[in-house]
């Protein structure tokens, strides 16, 4: 059974001076505990995806259905880590993160046990009685994966969570979210603008084309990852060096290349 | 640096001071008649702490002011923040209700109180009335602009993480606007002030506006001067008070300022 289906979803926005068409005919299906990762030019429609998906939109038509139901609305078997964190400012990391537990009526020592496991997890637990704004980015950015992983959803919708990061944590967190992955498969939807981070993560990569977007092209990666033994390398930089990764590159480059607009 | 700040204070009030000694002095240009001196303020100053003056001692001029404010700011802080969340959460609610209100606030609460009388008669209600006609306002409009600009992600955040409907105005409305709603307060605070001559005209035994009015009556300069020093201190003291609060309460919001500044 598939765990999210797009089925023909499009989503149209009617401004009072034009209308948008931020998704057009989308057809995806994501198996259970597949990653997938969306690339595609700014503006395409990847965010609205996204949102679909978590159910704080819904489509003009067409369907979106997430373990075999028609989605509704948010809720805690679909995990969001937003692009800007969207922590809490008020709450500690560790209230931040408990707030989901809490609503699940989780019991407060299972709770604990809890939260204290995922910020070891995280390396966060240090920061646990800190606010988010004492933090730096890097390590808001774990804490808004902490609180969507602490669930343990079923699903995980991830929008472009690590393009606020400088190059260097942003490779400890890839290599962490691989981590992860591997250990514990979940269904991923996480969009990016990075080729290498797509490829690097994916199961599947798809890139969309420009406005309005649809899916251009499908890409397997997860029987060539496995073929050529990218996660028996412990390091990112290693895998990037794979004749087989590089060659993979360059096709996604090109095939999205091909979206940009034309600069004026 | 706190004690920077303080002796830059007290230079300003002790300049304001000498400002004044000299300019009603002999050798000033203003005669004492029209404005008061500082021995003149002083005299009244003794005569009320002393003997009184327009029905009793300082001490219960200023506790009955300072009670009404204390019941006004709580009716008016309490109800206008309600009101105000409401209008900010239903978007419907504050289109139905925005009519009237912005046909009632440039009404001046002075205005109101032959109807007030007419009401509640000349007790303690009528003067809170008063008052909250002027103080529910700002408590209202900055509510209201709180719960609005809450960023969206934040509401959706906490759907995401299964927080019930029910549930959302405690763990994300209120807080998330909070610091909207204190600065609304303030306001609020400051407008009971403003308003207490007012509404110590609706029958009034005692309190620091029946004060004024009486002096006013007696065309006693010192005495007003003496009332208005009160009001500006006790104003200040409850503001102080707020501050506190506001200090101990939003303690993620005010380190976090400096970030945005
Ligand atoms: N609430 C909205 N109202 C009107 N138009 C919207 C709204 N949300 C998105 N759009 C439009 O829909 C289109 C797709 O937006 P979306 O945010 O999904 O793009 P994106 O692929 O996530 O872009 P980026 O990579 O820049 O984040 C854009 O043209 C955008 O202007
Ligand atoms: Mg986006």
């Amino acid at each position: 059974m598939s765990a999210i289906v797009f089925a023909g979803a499009r989503r149209v926005y009617d401004l009072p001076s034009r209308r948008v068409v931020a998704l057009e005919s989308f057809d995806l299906s994501i198996a259970e505990k597949e990653f997938v990762v969306i690339v595609g030019p700014s503006g395409c429609g990847k965010t609205t995806c996204l949102r679909l998906a978590a159910g704080f939109d819904f489509p003009s038509s067409g369907e979106v259905n997430v373990g075999g139901q028609k989605v509704t609305g948010p809720g805690p078997d679909r995990a969001v880590v937003f692009q800007h964190f969207a922590l809490f400012p008020w709450k500690t990391v560790h209230d931040n993160i408990a707030l989901g537990l809490r609503n699940a009526g989780v019991p407060a020592a299972e709770r604990e046990r809890r939260i204290e496991s995922a910020l070891k997890l995280m390396n966060l637990e240090s920061a646990a009685r800190a606010f988010p704004h004492q933090l730096s980015g890097g390590m808001q950015q774990r804490v808004a994966i902490a609180r969507a992983t602490v669930l343990d959803p079923a699903v995980l919708l991830m929008d472009e969570p690590f393009g606020a990061l400088d190059a260097q944590t942003r490779v400890v967190m890839q290599e962490e979210l691989v981590r992860l992955a591997r250990v514990n498969p979940r269904t991923v939807l996480f969009i990016t603008h990075s080729v290498e981070e797509a490829i690097y993560l994916a199961d599947r990569v798809v890139v969309m084309t420009r406005a309005p977007g649809r899916i251009k092209e499908i890409i397997a990666v997860k029987a060539l990852r496995e073929q050529e033994g990218w996660d028996t390398l412990p390091k990112i930089e290693d895998v990037m060096d794979q004749p087989s990764f590089v060659q993979l590159r360059t096709h996604v480059w090109r095939s999205l290349r091909d979206e940009q607009v034309p600069s004026e | 640096m706190p004690g920077r700040r303080g002796l830059i204070a007290a230079a300003s009030l002790l300049g304001l001071a000498l400002l004044w000694a000299w300019a009603t002095s002999p050798f000033g240009p203003v005669s004492p008649e029209r404005f008061p001196s500082p021995p003149l303020v002083g005299a009244a100053f003794l005569q009320i702490a002393t003997t009184g003056f327009a029905g009793a001692t300082l001490p219960r001029q200023v506790l009955t002011s300072l009670g009404l404010v204390i019941e006004g700011f709580l009716v008016a802080a309490s109800s206008g923040t309600a009101l105000g969340l409401a209008m900010g959460w239903n978007r419907r609610f504050a289109a139905f209700v925005n009519p009237v209100f912005q046909l009632l606030r440039p009404i001046p609460p002075l205005a109101w109180i032959p109807l007030v009388i007419l009401w509640l008669g000349l007790g303690n209600a009528a003067k809170v009335l008063v008052i909250w006609f002027a103080a529910f306002v700002p408590a209202v409009i900055n509510a209201e602009t709180g719960v609005r600009e809450i960023p969206g992600a934040l509401l959706e955040a906490a759907r995401m993480l299964g927080t019930p409907r029910h549930r959302l105005l405690v763990e994300v409305v209120v807080p998330a606007a909070a610091p909207m709603i204190f600065t609304g307060l303030r306001l609020c605070l400051q407008a009971t002030w403003t308003t207490l001559v007012a509404a110590e005209l609706v029958g009034s035994f005692y309190g620091l506006g029946h004060v004024l009015s009486e002096a006013q009556q007696d065309i006693y300069p010192g005495m007003i001067f003496v009332g208005m020093a009160a009001i500006g201190v006790c104003g200040w003291l409850t503001t102080a008070v707020l501050g506190w609060v506001e200090r101990r309460l939003l303690g993620w919001h005010a380190s976090a300022r400096p970030a945005h500044a």
